[in-house]
């Protein structure tokens, strides 16, 4: 090719490219949130004298241009298989695939916030349930890292010292380990979280290490809706959709739950419909975030009341507990202050689980 | 503002290049001169008024030691220049570490400044000191318009991380320079190669050395693995940079000076230096060396003198001990091959390649640190002082980063080049790639341009000098 065509060749089309990604920077309308990221995207900052010599502009300005970029999404997919793909890397901003699974890379411990846990933990136990006769147990569910980590050397974790840490640092707390009763099966492709059609066996081994039958049998319901759970959007890899089911039975049909957030209690179901359409359909089970939830049940197998800490995995379990309960309190000192409970809560002779994921327990510093 | 940025790239560029494409030739420079400003300022608000300040007042000693050229006044004119220059610098970059040590030695507690330093002082402080010690030297004439000295001084392409253009190389190209689709042409394709340099390349490596330090499973080999991938990083980094510069300066009509030549290929420490950052070793050997007597002086005098200038090379990249101590190693390496080895190295050309890549590895360790204590712990632990041979997290990061290493290793040869230039004297090959050069390149780009979108890391090592 002659080379002043080329060289002409060359200013048009690069002209073009840059100019074209300009004004579809300047056109493209703003955008408020980010569904595949689940969260709200920065907006344009306030142009004015201070903003600009402090530097807020600037800085507000780049986080904009960054958030708002044209097919962003799309970006981020060939950012993801380029540097996954073609320069070989085994994670993609921490995040990886392996067997079929998405998984987010947990390391290293933090032993701030496993101090922290164990912390909340104690000062729970010597506040609220040292001179009573509860029986109090714990319980740790490891991240999906612990099942697909080691296959090819990811970082993960050393399970067997972080929960002993656990362990040695709560001896007043029975230990049940459900590690045996899982598989990297049981847990979302896209997501971090366990599938309740999956747990029942880990739901009817807390009630036994308990003493409680928890036992039953459940219709499981199919949620017509895709699930891309929160790894699918941060990955951003192509990735097809995972599948919503859950658990009904006549025995949760009979129970009555009552929901504590801000203002007066609230009656609802234990699957909240409208949420399993929202930004994140896991939040369906129990309606995702809430600080105290009480589950009633009349036509419990015992008379026995448990009083569930835990997080978001708690969710999707509680419902399967309520056969053997006559009453379940669900608590999440993430959104309640535990130094509180007192208020809501009376422990005289309840069973009492701590339930936690590995990963809220190194990433602990939302307790309260 | 960062070249590596979309606010860069997709905003204020495209701006600039319309707007200079369509300027008269004559006022081309004051567009230069508002762009660079606004570039400027939209990291340094406050400070682009230091360096208006700093512009005036070295065009006008300019002038001065041009008009009293021959007599003293011309003389006290460039001190004046010269010490005001190193004065704004000391002040912002250094006042604290004399501070510290002022109060370590006499156990004082007088308060620190934690100033924050302007962007790019360190290279402009450098370019305003050359063009008033040549106007002084008679090496050039002094600039009458102020518009051009200060379109030169903060000229954005090489404003904030070199290469440190000296006014005798761009003089004649302030007033004159030629515009085509060549340079057009030449510098996008460069500007683009700079930027997939930093961002894919640099920045993943970068990734890698930061997982490095907040690593609490550090390991004799991880430290080594760490001192190679941060000696590429930084070479990617910095020479992504200036072949940005040198890119930009070419769809401007301006023609910088190379300011790396493939270091890493280098047999002796004292070619290593002739191949990286050129520019700030031919300023130093220019402005401080041969002033002092350069080689042309008694043996004691020219310890004196490379010690000198190993000593400022150290401080200028940083006001902190393990900086001096960098330059100082250097200083000790290059007066060891001067008096010792250097035949001996020309002539064992595998074996010299080990030798520069070994002690370049180290000093980029030394030069990675916080302060001397983490520089002296790196060092240790790459000797196997306090930390065990290997660990779980460096079998990790090599398999994860592997092929992104092999990639800079080769990139930093001249290998993909010559290979390129070999295959381009194949008529079929020419052909090939006279039609897939321009897609490539766009690739690139694009490639670029999603790291950016996804918000990955993205540092610029050379910020902080």
């Amino acid at each position: 090719m002659n080379k002043d065509l080329k060289n002409l060749m060359f200013t048009i089309v690069f002209a073009l490219l840059i100019l074209g990604i300009s004004v579809s920077c300047w056109l493209k309308p703003e955008t408020a949130f980010s569904e595949s990221e689940r969260r709200a995207l920065a907006s344009l900052p306030h142009l004015s004298l201070s903003t600009v010599f402090s530097g807020e502009f600037t800085e507000g300005f780049e986080e904009y241009t960054t958030d708002q970029f044209p097919l962003r999404d799309r970006f981020r997919t060939l950012k993801a298989l380029f540097s996954t793909k073609l320069l070989g890397k085994m994670d993609n901003n921490k995040l990886y695939v392996q067997d079929g699974h998405i998984s987010k890379i947990e390391y290293p411990e933090n032993p701030e916030m496993i101090t922290y846990a164990i912390d909340r933990f104690d000062n729970i136990f010597n506040k609220y349930l040292k001179n009573t006769s509860v029986k109090t147990y714990l319980s740790i569910v490891p991240d999906k890292n612990y099942f697909l980590a080691p296959q090819k050397g990811y970082l993960s974790i050393n399970y067997p010292e972080f929960i002993e840490n656990f362990k040695s640092n709560l001896p007043y707390m029975e230990y049940i380990d459900l590690i045996p009763l899982l598989s990297v099966d049981d847990y979302y492709r896209t997501d971090s979280h366990w599938k309740q059609e999956n747990i029942q066996d880990v739901a009817e081994w807390l009630g036994n290490q308990m003493g409680t039958d928890v036992s039953a049998q459940y219709k499981v319901n199919t949620l017509g809706i895709p699930f891309n759970g929160v790894y699918s959007g941060q990955s951003a890899l192509p990735f097809a959709p995972d599948t919503i089911k859950y658990l009904t039975s006549e025995t949760l049909d009979a129970c009555t739950v009552t929901y504590f957030d801000t203002g007066l209690p609230k009656q609802g179901e234990f699957y909240n419909m409208e949420k399993a359409q929202g930004k994140d359909p896991y939040e369906m089970y129990l309606s995702g975030t809430s600080p105290l939830i009480t589950i009633e049940n009349p036509t419990a197998k015992s008379s026995k009341e448990l009083i569930l800490f835990r997080d978001s995995f708690g969710s999707s379990i509680a419902p399967l507990l309520a056969e053997g309960y006559k009453k379940i309190t669900v608590v999440d000192i993430r959104y309640i202050q535990s130094d509180f409970l007192g208020n809501f809560i009376e422990f005289d002779n309840q069973d009492v689980l701590f339930l936690y994921s590995t990963t809220l327990l190194n990433n602990s510093m939302a307790m309260r | 503002m960062l070249f590596s940025s979309i606010p860069f790239l997709y905003y204020f560029l495209p701006i600039v290049l319309m707007i200079y494409a369509i300027t008269p030739r004559i006022f081309k420079n004051t567009v230069l001169l508002l762009s660079s400003l606004i570039f400027y300022a939209w990291g340094e608000p406050i400070y682009v008024f230091l360096m208006i300040a700093t512009i005036g007042l070295v065009y006008i000693m300019g002038l001065l030691i041009e008009r009293f050229k021959g007599t003293v006044w011309s003389k006290i004119f460039l001190v004046i220049s010269i010490l005001t220059s190193l004065a704004a610098l000391g002040y912002f970059k250094y006042a604290d570490f004399f501070i510290t040590n002022f109060n370590r030695i006499t156990g004082l507690s007088i308060p620190l400044l934690r100033l924050v330093l302007p962007i790019g002082i360190s290279f402009y402080t450098f370019q305003t000191l050359s063009y008033t010690v040549d106007v002084y030297r008679g090496n050039v004439a002094a600039q009458k318009n102020p518009i051009n000295l200060a379109a030169y001084v903060a000229l954005f392409p090489q404003l904030i991380a070199g290469p440190i253009v000296r006014y005798s190389d761009i003089e004649t190209q302030l007033v004159s320079r030629t515009h085509s689709f060549d340079k057009i042409a030449s510098g996008t394709r460069r500007f683009i190669i700079g930027l997939s340099k930093k961002i894919i390349l640099a920045n993943s490596l970068g990734e890698l050395s930061d997982a490095f330090i907040s690593s609490g499973d550090k390991s004799v080999l991880f430290f080594w693995l760490f001192a190679f991938c941060y000696m590429l990083q930084i070479y990617f980094d910095f020479s992504g940079y200036s072949d940005m510069a040198i890119g930009l300066g070419k769809l401007l009509g301006f023609e910088f000076m190379e300011n790396f030549n493939y270091p890493f290929i280098s047999s002796s420490i004292t070619e290593f230096w002739r191949r990286w950052h050129i520019s700030l070793g031919s300023w130093f050997r220019d402005y401080v060396y041969i002033p002092l007597g350069g080689n042309r002086v008694k043996k004691a005098r020219l310890l004196f003198n490379i010690f000198v200038v190993w000593f400022l090379t150290g401080f200028w990249h940083g006001a902190e001990w393990n900086f001096i101590i960098w330059g100082l190693y250097f200083g000790v390496l290059l007066t060891i091959e001067k008096f010792f080895v250097l035949k001996h190295l020309e002539k064992h050309k595998f074996l010299s390649h080990i030798y520069v890549i070994f002690f370049v590895a180290i000093s980029f360790v030394i030069f990675s640190a916080n302060n001397l204590t983490d520089a002296i712990s790196y060092v240790g632990g790459m000797f196997g002082i306090g930390v065990p041979f290997a660990s779980f997290e460096w079998t990790y990061y090599l398999k994860s980063y592997g092929l992104i290493i092999l990639i800079a290793a080769i990139s930093s040869t001249p290998l993909p080049k010559n290979v390129l230039s070999h295959l381009y004297q194949k008529v079929w090959f020419k052909k090939i790639w006279d039609v897939i050069e321009i897609p490539l390149l766009i690739v690139l780009l694009l490639i670029s341009t999603a790291y950016l979108a996804d918000g990955s890391f993205n540092p610029f090592l050379y910020f902080r000098f």
